[in-house]
């Protein structure tokens, strides 16, 4: 046994160490009577308290006292151990502790900020410590393990945020697996979108050109996983490669667009115009070839028979791929809200668009070629409905704001002004959020005679015959208006993908109350998920504009480096562990494993539980499950849960 | 004990992932609750043995919440949760047996993010304690 095992194993030496953070639980807490409280705890040492525990001086207090004292046991009574669990633990190390021998007492977020009445939060501070000491004199030190990474990481979503993860690992020489669901890479920002006057599309067509020639990004598109186990830097996933029914012999020629029946309304114009069952997504799509949209398509074979390049074969089947990566990387966007039918007049007449439509018809690739004509006629007066499905302002808006609409029809409204200079357009607002450097666009419209109005209570869109009318209350001049217009654009914001729960069944994330992922931490892991050794990037954690996503994009990179650069990572020793004189081999841990991480072993005739320690994820199912007490769920043993719970009411342990 | 002056114990088992985080989350958002609950951190539902529940009951808590991440994907260790569900609800009409009333027990699934249901809950089961009344002396005259 090493000194330092030794150490720990001997009788319990406890240190209680009590936070004030400021005020934050000292105003509630009577953080002095805690303390002293502590002192009275069976195998306490030394108690204190301290203005900031977490603070660099809070810390050698720690550290000194360990030595000083000869502790073997530590108690901080601070904030919840999501924030500064791993803070502490490192404190333990640093004085030569082994780390696992810290316990948390929440008493911030699970006492002072929640409580007034300063004598109960006291008491209740005091339970809580008393808990913790309990369940500190039971700790054990743990050990643990490393295991080596995969050098390669699996990116899901090829939009602009994915697409500037997989470039800034490739530069480590990872193997970089980039899939999406969709036939191309590119994202929404192949679409919409600019970064000041740049489009979107042009950011993509340069990205896209240095994933092509970079021999160490792995494109699959028409992809989506189906599969996620392991562990961070040894994850295994399963790949669907759906068919996409014409290969690289494609040449773009396009004959088989004219000759294919079936025509469907094509979502990459957001709905304006129509598409074929064999469509080519947008000009500058990646994998540069057609694509069978096989949900509409009748296998008629009439594509094929035109084909003179042999590029089509309508019996391709999916494949599946399986691959060993490192790291996760999450980055499959958002979608535009979709105003229902009769929102704001949506549905009900072609003059009323979003402004998703409204870009694609300001495209230079668009279906008019940039031309602003609708049914035919250039409108001449335009009103824009700003939030439209964000900040509350209908029954299904969300509450947040979607932070590019404003930006975007902002944009888009100088441009139409800059190739019309006759179209009167008015702006139909809640509040202008053009931040940062776009404040500059809300100056550049005022110039352009671009008409602010603003509403508290949103506008209504009257449709009258063939005019299009909208009645708003201007909240400035306190007056009603009625403006009469030819084209309502409709300032839609951004929501969750409509298969957010395909992928987080597979993947196992939470996500906020908004339906986006939710990130491990806002400040401190703002690109970590819950899981670890998975990352988020862009929009697919809440809205985003295509500058925002690019950098959580390197952001999430950076993170998967961190994880990946040593070639080896350390797993949580709080995982399941067998008594093997305990044990007798029943195998009901193995059935309720969801991690087929035990299995049952023959030693000398015996049957064994035996746990594989690089599969286990530590969620203790088998420790509930084992009828003898055999199994073990380290840091979170019987007896060691069991004394929280006498320790509560006063019992022995 | 007069009623109206009652305060009821109650422990929670609360998984780490999602209902200690909503907890957690309920507190950086300043939600009031009263001071009832003691929290004991686990890394799953699933972790949840019944003997903790009926340890907690006989040593005198007047109620015990089980907190895990919804059903049917939530959870972090892919189906915790529904070990959790299948043990309690066993559990639930043990009580019953025991003569423990069925409210004194419950099993909610609460999301990181579903801090107000937390507080909700917290709020509903202090309010139902009270007016059961404590646990311990009814268990005393069984004996």
């Amino acid at each position: 046994m090493s000194e330092e095992m030794e150490k720990e194993t001997e009788e319990p030496r406890i240190g209680v160490y009590i936070c004030h953070c400021g005020l934050n639980i000292a105003a509630t807490v009577d953080v002095e009577e805690v303390a002293e409280y502590a002192k009275t705890l069976p195998n306490v040492v030394i108690s204190r308290h301290y203005v900031f525990m977490c603070s660099e001086p809070g810390q050698d207090l720690i550290r000194e006292d360990i030595k000083k004292y000869n502790l073997n046991r530590v108690v901080v009574a601070s904030c919840s151990p999501s924030m500064h669990e791993p803070t502490f633990r490192s404190v333990l190390e640093s004085a030569g502790l082994n780390k696992y021998l810290l316990e948390m007492a929440n008493i911030r977020e699970h006492c002072s900020w929640i409580h007034d009445d300063k004598k109960a939060a006291t008491e209740k501070a005091k339970d809580l410590v008393r808990m913790a000491v309990a369940k500190a004199r039971l700790l054990e030190p743990l050990e643990e393990k490393e295991f080596s990474v995969k050098p390669s990481v699996l990116i899901v979503g090829g939009g602009v945020s994915g697409m500037r993860a997989a470039l800034e690992l490739s530069q480590y020489g990872f193997d970089i697996y980039l899939i999406d669901k969709s036939p191309t890479l590119g994202g929404k920002a192949a679409l919409v979108g600019y970064v000041d006057s740049t489009r979107g599309s042009e950011i993509v067509g340069k990205m896209v050109k240095l994933i092509k020639s970079n021999p160490k990004i792995h494109v699959f598109t028409n992809s989506e996983l189906v599969e996620f186990s392991g562990f961070p830097g040894n994850f295994k996933v399963k790949i669907r490669v759906n068919p996409r029914y014409v290969d690289e012999k494609c040449n773009l020629c396009g004959e088989c667009e004219k000759v294919c029946p079936v025509e469907v309304a094509n979502e990459y114009n957001f709905g304006l115009n129509k598409r074929k069952a064999i469509f080519l997504p947008f000009k500058e799509s990646y994998p540069p070839y057609y694509v069978i949209d096989d949900k509409v398509c009748t296998k008629c074979g009439e594509c094929v028979k035109v084909c003179n390049y042999n590029a089509i074969n309508l019996d391709q089947q999916p494949s599946t791929l399986e691959l060993d990566v490192g790291a996760l990387i999450v980055a499959i966007g958002y979608d535009p809200y979709e105003p229902s039918r009769g929102e704001y007049g949506y549905g009900l007449s072609d003059n009323v668009i979003t402004l998703f439509q409204l870009e694609r018809l300001l495209d230079p690739d668009g279906p008019t070629n940039g031309e602003l004509i609708i049914n035919g006629k250039e409108p001449k007066s335009i009103a824009f409905i700003f939030c439209v499905g964000s900040r509350n302002t209908g029954p299904n808006a969300k509450p947040y704001c979607s932070r590019m609409c404003c930006t975007s029809s902002l944009n888009s409204a100088i441009k139409i002004k800059d190739k019309y200079p006759d179209v009167d357009i008015y702006i139909l607002y809640k509040d202008i959020m053009t931040y940062g450097n776009d404040e500059r666009l809300y100056e550049e419209a005022g110039k352009r005679f671009i008409k602010f109005v603003k509403f508290e209570e949103p506008p209504d869109v009257i449709l009258d015959k063939e005019k299009l009318f909208v009645d708003v209350y201007e909240y400035t001049i306190q007056e009603y208006l009625r403006i009469p217009v030819d084209l309502v654009v409709l300032a839609v914001g951004m929501v969750p993908r409509h298969d957010m729960d395909e992928l987080t069944a597979v993947i196992r994330a939470s996500c906020s109350g908004d339906g986006f992922l939710k990130e491990l931490h806002l400040k401190l892991a703002p690109v970590d998920s819950s899981t670890k050794g998975v990352f988020l990037a862009g929009a697919a954690t809440g809205p985003k504009n295509i500058i925002e996503s690019i950098k959580m994009g390197s952001a999430a990179a950076s993170k998967a480096m961190s994880l990946l650069s040593k070639g080896k990572v350390t797993a949580e020793p709080t995982i399941a562990h067998v008594n093997e004189d305990l044990c007798s081999g029943c195998g009901i841990c193995v059935s309720v494993c969801p991690y087929d991480a035990i299995s049952i072993k023959v030693v000398d005739g015996d049957r064994l539980a035996n746990v594989e320690e690089a599969l286990c994820m530590g969620c203790g199912s088998c420790a509930t499950a084992c009828p003898s007490g055999a199994m073990q769920h380290l840091g979170f043993k019987d007896i060691q849960i069991k004394s929280q719970i006498s320790a509560l009411f006063g019992g022995g342990v | 004990m007069s009623q109206e002056n009652f305060e009821p114990k109650i422990v929670v088992f609360a998984c780490n992932w999602c209902a200690y985080s909503a907890a957690d989350l309920a507190g950086t958002s300043r939600m009031h609750y009263p001071p009832n609950v003691r929290i004991i951190r686990v890394m799953c539902s699933g972790r949840v043995d019944p003997q903790f529940v009926l340890d907690a009951f006989s040593q005198g808590a007047d109620g015990v919440l089980v907190a895990g991440c919804h059903p049917p994907a939530d959870c972090h260790y892919i189906d915790g949760n529904y070990k959790a569900f299948r043990r309690l609800m066993l559990l639930e009409r043990l009580l019953e047996s025991m003569g423990i009333e069925k409210e004194r027990f419950r099993l909610e699934w609460i999301s990181a993010s579903e801090a107000e249901k937390w507080v909700k809950v917290i709020k509903e089961m202090v309010e139902t304690l009270k007016k059961l009344g404590p646990l311990k002396p009814k268990l005393e005259v069984t004996k």
